[in-house]
């Protein structure tokens, strides 16, 4: 009997959990809600891209040699510092089955007082970013 | 001693209420635990980082690159070729590489600042080798004309 009822707060437990976890994933991609679709792995990656997160960045690309790895950690170290996004703006996207694409429009001001205002596209794999330009 | 013990008077009467009892224990704990699931996910999901930056207001299509979308949605070269010029059109067959068969184009989105607008599209359809791909593409206009591609 105890046995039986730990079975099921165990098994009730995990499929709140999953289903919950599935769900708001849907309806935040889906833009059902607001957000305009946004992915939530594109949104992690566009944070990471301008804090200059090496490690968050590696982790949302697809899996790579070391050498890969470490000529991506000096991309991102080699960056300018003084560089100071203004505004990120999520422009919107589109999928079919694993693919998506998710596009950015990005305003930054250097230190020299030099302003870009630039797009960026990202092309996501199965949760993982295979293309960026 | 009567006839058959105990273990042959399955007591039917008794039972029934026992069963429901059960059941509803059991659904009881599998929904408890349903809830405690639920409970659990809310508060621990940290869920995606909001935006620090700000965002600019969403501006319309413009009506250049609504044209330029069609000619391209439409396989029309020559209305493509009217349109823009040699260097845009070279910067656009690099952004929609490498899609050779365009079977859809959707408008997603534009931004204005400064007077350059930044309008974006998700081209659909099939590369060289028959593969189904999706390739965004941004056209950035200033003054109702297009001067880039990205």
């Amino acid at each position: 009997m105890v046995r039986t009822a730990l079975a099921m707060v165990l098994v009730g437990g995990l499929m709140g959990y999953a289903g919950t976890a599935f769900a708001t994933t849907m309806v935040a991609d889906s833009g059902i809600l607001g957000g305009g679709g946004e992915s939530s792995d594109a949104h992690k990656y566009m944070m990471a891209l301008l804090k200059r997160e090496a490690d968050s960045l590696s982790q949302l690309r697809p899996a790579a040699d070391v050498v890969s790895r470490a000529l991506d950690q000096q991309n991102v170290s080699q960056q300018a510092q003084d560089v100071k996004p203004l505004s990120v703006t999520y422009l919107g996207g589109s999928s079919s089955g694993r693919l998506s694409v998710h596009i950015y429009a990005v305003e930054i001001q250097a230190g020299s007082g030099q302003y870009q205002f630039f797009p960026l596209a990202l092309t996501i794999v199965g949760g993982k970013v295979v293309r960026v330009e | 001693m009567p006839v058959g013990g105990p273990m042959n008077n399955p007591k039917p009467a008794a039972s029934a209420p026992m069963n429901s009892t059960l059941a509803a224990l059991i659904l009881a704990t599998f929904l408890g635990g349903l809830v405690a699931g639920v409970t659990i996910y809310a508060v621990t999901d940290k869920g995606a980082e909001a935006n620090p930056y700000a965002s600019l207001p969403r501006a319309a299509e413009p009506a250049v690159t609504a044209d330029v979308a069609r000619a391209l949605a439409t396989d029309d070269a020559k209305g493509l070729s009217n349109q823009l010029d040699m260097e845009v059109l070279q910067q656009l067959q690099t952004a929609i590489e490498p899609l050779t068969d365009i079977r859809s184009m959707k408008f997603v989105g534009a931004v204005e600042k400064n007077g350059r607008t930044l309008a974006a599209y998700v081209a659909g359809g099939r590369t060289s080798d028959g593969t189904d791909v999706l390739v965004g593409f941004v056209l950035k206009v200033t003054g109702d004309q297009i001067v880039g591609v990205n």
